[in-house]
């Protein structure tokens, strides 16, 4: 088979994808007052509602109604004031009632999209650029993503097959159901085919579930089940305007899954096609291990749902309140995050790309920077921190104590999460000591090895940056006569390498810089020192 | 209390006799044993009879009563406090009657400040409701052996107002049917004449009230389920507007058309039992809040009368075919009572009614194909083993599990809600109902209720109507209101001049104002001295003599086993996968009633 | 006619309702009289006409709070399952004995 990317210079791919998230951080189900919780013991979150028993009947839950709207505002999707749940009658027995109740052709949530910037390695997939625009760096792209639709749907139970080959459907002994999940509360959102890469199919899904995530409707685990991806594709010759023949890829739990999965089927259509066959409209299943898609079942005609409205659940009419108390609630999403991140702090793109993207860490780096907007004595208050809109002066100081931060979280508090396996919330951090290190670092008062040391400590202990300094007594030198008896010194212990440098042989500052810092046991302000020798070397 | 005197008591009788002390709940337990004792057997109203529940919450009922004027008592001599101005004791029993999802957690039997409406009632169920500590199988093989796990909305309230359960009354199978004749446990006949049927679908609900077993039952009504049984039956029957009283728990039939409601052997009677179970409950979102007072609305067509009401009649209605002599001259006697009562009676049109019958079978049976999809062999219910697979095997347990009816039901829905069909059938007959509704609408613009028959004849013989698009059509009075949503109560206005059967007039009132209907039935009620209980008890004593009463008695307590046995309720069919919970729980209960440990009420 | 018998045993398999030939025969007779006993609906006059999918005119926007209630104990979730095991529902295999 041909690799991805000699098929993607004949053949134009066509993506579009199916998302749906279980809004995990509601408290209730869909239609029933069930507890939500992922690992319970196996029908314990279950009652006559969500169990299908004969009789009852659905009450929906406000709050999931309030997320989906939420999602749909933070997506750019119109919201439909009128819509109705329906019924969509199939048998199948994770689903308790026989049908699910779903949305009809009125979704909550319809014609939005998000505009996706596809950078760096990710960017090289799509050489050919109809339809984007370049990001400003060069480095990579933009391009418009149109959502379809979110609607709001229940989820089915989990059902595990015994016996037969490792768990699978094919040849199982008897299936064994648990309604825990069945009437978790679904939203399924459905993209426009604008997606032509699995890159960008991939950097879709993750800048959704960031979405999703900064709203907190969910807490997006793949792993668990509570995002899931379906993807459509289909392959045109370039330049030509037709659909091809479509499939429908299931089974992509990961996002490198999504990314293979899609790019495998892509070169798997074009060998299809390429020898003259056509593709077959059906469901294809991604075998990670196996590194390929094989068919589930072939779709002889649409499927036929019985869809019709649900007749046990009042119409709705939002009100105009309500989606206005529902904006309201809306947070900063990761894209304003970023831009402002960039416009603000002049951070490093790929530093407020990441900040960005982590609730957590995003809002701890707001709060340290506003504690030291605080705290300061009057250089950082006419910064505007915290949103501030541009067009007001940027304090120098608060980009370097910025950039400083965003380095701390970035490296030094993401490594010892990740050692650890702790969440920001576990460990004694706290904004306020760590802007404290941050500014400590950019003034230079520490070194940045010194830094490390005390940044160790104050998210092990809890302790203030500047207590612990004092308690372990370090401090950089930064005492410029102090100073110049060590440069002095250095200097005079190697007048072969005073010779050279001043030969021309300027590499050799960060020797004698070495020599000095070596001499104070790394005390020593490896900048000043630098600025020293070169002055004193200048003489 | 002997039948006469048991069966001549109203719920307002009842309630007042109780705490006078001029009886107590427990015979009244006892004396409505004793009449299904003797009457059940012809009858066959019931599917599951529950003396125990009844006799449980009946001596609960009499010792807070006793307990109650015991405080009242002390209070008095210590000088501190009275009773409730109302004379209604305060409960405070702590009978769990619910697990976590009847409209109450373990809510007392009769708690505090509740208004007994319903002390010492003798009731009944249909059984598609659900009631812990019985099965709810809505006649139909396929929920056989289906334990209730939690109780109705409906039931809970009737529960929590003081009433006596009695039992699950039979009925055409998931409500599909208008003679009861296609339940699965064997028919129910008419008390008034036993080779007849007792309409339907509600057929044991109407046979029980009218033979005097149970003062009051509930039904529900999706086309005149509860209408034309009780007008078969010569006993009122009233459903509100859809939405006054909750369907959660009530198996469903058609959702959108589905309601409870109440029979009784008076208006009053009716009046009050709506009144214990009406009102939002948060588990159905289409119950609605109800100031209404029906018993008030009631008492109020009697003792003010209904001068200056206005009635309309719907001409066209008269000339359908098949409307029989008796039933329209019947209608001609109402009209002049009610204008001898100083109503005006007026002419309205209801032009697009005609078409009522065909949305109906459009949407109730889509409704009920979908509604019946749940029962599927998995998680209860009829399985058949043997199968290959799990389509196999429910394809195979609902074929076995559902009557012809039923199946014939899900069918016709399951064709018109496939796609391109769904165009043609569900969605234009929705639009019809638009025009209907708007029929009703204008028509209450002028009057405040309307007269019209309920069936257009009397109770007809067992078999006589084999063709179910002929049985169709004798809900053609009843269905237009099911469709619109408005309530209608079926008043017994005698037996017919040529059949000798209850002849009924339906009354019919604007959605939402379901008190003019009360009012009216009322007033028209006080008019007719007719006797509203059926003379079966009296046929069987003079068949069997002066002491019938204590032999047959005698007889079928030694019986009630075997008995039970043969209506199937207990069958230990060998060919099933009967799971071995169930058969654990089954040889677990000697007791015929099947009330089952595992959520007994006491 | 409106249905032929081949359509029904379809309606009948997505229905879930094993018919054998008499059933079928039957069952075509009956949905084909009670299809003609529908046609006023099909020949109405609707233009314009909006359908009654909630027969309570107005009622919109019900909802409940997000609060949690206790279900079922695994016992009562289970008091009624044909078959059982380790808290859960067992069933007969989907695919089982499918072209074999």
């Amino acid at each position: 088979m041909k690799e991805l990317k000699a098929v993607l210079a004949n053949w134009e791919a066509v993506i579009g994808l199916e998302v749906h998230t279980e809004l995990t951080t509601l408290q209730t189900k869909m239609f029933c007052s069930c507890k939500i919780e992922y690992g319970a013991a196996p029908n314990t979150h279950v009652c006559p509602v969500c169990l299908g028993m004969p009789g009852a009947l659905p009450q929906p839950n406000k709050a999931a109604i309030q997320s989906i709207v939420l999602a749909g505002l933070a997506t750019n999707c119109q919201i439909q004031r009128r819509s109705m749940f329906y019924r969509k009658n199939y048998f199948y027995p994770d689903m308790s009632k026989n049908f699910q109740t779903t949305q009809g052709p009125v979704a909550f949530c319809m014609y939005g999209g998000i505009d996706l910037e596809v950078t760096g390695a990710a960017a090289c997939e799509r050489d050919q650029r109809q339809g984007t625009r370049p990001l400003a760096s060069g480095d990579g792209y933009v391009t418009p993503i149109g959502i379809q639709r979110i609607h709001m749907e229940e989820d089915a139970g989990k059902m595990v097959h015994v016996g037969g080959e490792s768990g699978r459907i094919t040849g199982a002994d008897y299936s064994l159901l648990d309604y825990n999940r069945c009437g978790t509360p679904l939203i399924e959102l459905v993209t426009k085919p604008d997606l032509r890469t699995p890159e960008e199919a991939r950097l879709f899904l993750q800048e959704l579930r960031q979405i999703f995530l900064a709203l907190r409707i969910s807490d997006c685990s793949m792993e668990q089940g509570s995002l899931r991806c379906d993807g459509n594709i289909s392959l045109r010759r370039r330049g030509s305007e037709q659909l091809g023949a479509k499939t429908e890829l299931k089974n992509m739990n990961s996002f490198k899954n999504l990314h293979d999965g899609l790019a495998y089927e892509i070169c798997r259509q074009a060998k299809v096609l390429e020898s003259g066959e056509r593709v077959l409209q059906e469901t294809r299943h991604w075998e990670p291990s196996a590194r390929r898609t094989v068919s589930m079942r072939i779709k002889e005609t649409a499927d036929d749902y019985r869809l019709f409205p649900e007749p046990d659940l009042a119409p709705y009419d939002l009100s105009d309140e309500f989606v206005a108390s529902v904006r309201a609630m809306l947070p900063e999403l990761p894209a304003a995050r970023r831009t402002r991140y960039l416009s603000d702090y002049e951070l490093p793109a790929a530093d407020a790309r990441l900040l960005a993207a982590d609730n957590d860490l995003a809002a701890f780096f707001d709060s340290a920077l506003l504690a030291a907007s605080a705290n300061t004595d009057g250089d950082l208050s006419a910064s505007g921190l915290g949103g501030g809109k541009g067009g007001q002066a940027k304090s120098v100081r608060l980009v370097t104590l910025a950039k400083q931060l965003a380095n701390l979280l970035l490296n030094d508090t993401q490594a010892y999460l990740n050692v650890h396996n702790f969440k920001l919330v576990d460990t004694s951090l706290t904004p306020e000591h760590l802007v404290q290190l941050a500014a400590l670092v950019a003034d230079g008062e520490l070194s940045s090895k010194q830094g490390k040391e005390v940044f160790a400590q104050t998210i092990k202990e809890g302790t203030s940056p500047r207590d612990t300094v004092n308690h372990l007594g370090i401090k950089q030198l930064s005492d410029t006569d102090a100073l110049q008896a060590v440069v002095n010194d250095v200097l005079a212990r190697f007048p072969d390498k005073v010779q050279q440098y001043r030969a021309g042989k300027t590499g050799l500052l960060g020797f004698f810089v070495g020599q000095a810092m070596q001499a104070t046991t790394g005390q020593a302000n490896p900048q000043l020192l630098n600025e020293m020798f070169m002055q004193t070397l200048a003489e | 209390m002997n039948f006469t005197e048991y069966a001549a008591l109203r719920v307002a009788d009842i309630r007042a006799g109780l705490l006078k002390g001029d009886f107590t709940a427990h015979e009244l337990a006892q004396a409505a044993g004793d009449a299904y004792q003797v009457m059940d057997g012809p009858l066959h109203a019931f599917l599951q009879p529950t003396p125990g529940l009844a006799q449980a919450r009946a001596e609960a009922l009499d010792q807070r009563i006793a307990g109650q004027s015991c405080d009242a008592a002390n209070r008095r001599q210590k000088g501190s406090g009275t009773l409730a101005p109302t004379g209604q004791a305060r409960f405070t029993d702590t009978v769990s009657t619910g697990n976590a999802f009847g409209a109450h957690t373990n809510h007392s039997l009769l708690p505090n400040n509740a208004d007994l409406r319903l002390a010492g009632v003798p009731i009944a169920f249909k059984d598609n409701m659900n009631q812990l500590g019985t099965r709810t199988t809505c006649a139909s093989r396929m929920l056989e052996n289906y334990e209730s796990t939690y109780t109705a909305t409906c039931v809970d309230r009737a529960l929590a107002a003081g009433a006596l359960p009695l039992g699950k009354l039979n009925m055409d199978e998931f409500a599909f049917g208008s003679s009861t004749e296609s339940s699965a446990f064997g028919t129910t006949q008419n008390p008034w004449d036993l080779s007849r049927v007792p309409g339907g679908s509600s057929g044991g609900s109407a046979a029980a009230v009218a033979s005097g077993i149970t003062t009051v039952a509930l039904g529900s009504d999706t086309g005149g389920s509860i209408r034309q049984p009780a007008a078969f039956c010569g006993v009122v029957g009233f459903k509100p507007t859809y939405g006054v009283v909750s369907r959660y728990g009530v198996v469903a039939f058609g959702s959108s058309l589905d309601q409870v409601g109440a029979f009784g052997r008076s208006v009053g009677c009716v009046a009050a039992a709506t009144d214990a179970i009406c009102g939002r409950d948060v588990r159905d979102c289409t119950s609605q809040d109800s100031a209404a007072n029906f018993e008030a609305a009631a008492l109020a067509g009697v003792e003010q009368g209904i001068k200056g009401m206005k009635i309309g009649v719907v001409r066209e209605y008269l000339s359908l075919s098949g409307l029989e002599a008796e039933v329209i001259r019947a209608l001609e006697d109402a009209i002049g009572h009610l204008e001898c009562l100083g109503a005006h009676i007026q002419e309205v049109e209801l032009p697009n009614a005609r078409a009522a019958l065909s949305a109906y079978y459009v949407i109730g049976p889509c409704e009920a194909f979908s509604n019946l999809s749940r029962f599927d062999s998995v998680r209860y219910g009829y399985r058949q083993c043997g199968a290959n697979n799990l389509n196999e095997q429910c394809e195979r347990s609902r074929a076995a599990g559902f009557g012809p009816e039923t199946i014939r039901r899900v069918m016709l829905g399951s064709y018109l809600l496939s796609s391109g069909v769904y165009h043609t059938y569900y969605y234009p007959a929705q639009q019809v109902r638009t025009l209907i509704t708007q029929d009703y609408q204008r028509a209450f613009a002028s009057v405040d209720a309307l007269l019209t028959p309920v069936s257009p004849r009397t109770a007809f013989s067992f078999g006589e109507i084999t063709d179910p698009t002929q049985m169709y059509l004798s809900d053609v009075f009843t269905i237009p209101i099911n469709i619109a949503g408005n309530g209608g109560l079926s008043l017994p206005v005698g037996l017919g001049s040529d059949s000798g059967l209850p002849v009924a007039v339906q009354l019919i009132g604007p959605q939402f104002q379901d008190e003019n209907i009360l009012r009216v039935a009322a007033a028209l009620e006080a008019r007719y001295d007719i006797e509203r209980l059926a003379p079966l008890y009296q046929r069987l004593l003079e068949a069997k003599g002066e002491d019938a009463y204590r032999v047959v008695n005698k007889r079928q307590n030694a019986n009630e086993r075997q008995r039970v046995d043969e209506k199937g309720m207990q069958s230990n069919n060998n060919e099933r996968c009967c799971p071995a919970g169930q058969q654990h729980l089954a040889a677990n209960n000697p007791d015929p009633e099947n009330e089952r440990g595992r959520a007994k009420d006491s | 006619m409106y249905l032929s018998e081949n359509e029904v045993r379809d309606i009948a398999t997505y229905t879930r309702i094993r018919l054998n030939k008499d059933a079928v025969r039957e069952m075509t007779v009956y949905l084909n009289e009670v299809l003609d006993g529908l046609k006023p609906i099909t020949q109405y006059q609707l233009e314009g006409v909006e359908p009654t999918f909630h027969p309570i005119a107005g009622l919109v926007n019900v909802m409940r709070d997000d609060v949690i209630h206790p279900g079922f104990s695994q016992a009562e979730a289970l008091a009624n399952a044909p078959d059982e095991q380790e808290g859960q529902f067992r069933i007969t295999p989907i695919l089982g004995g499918e072209g074999v």
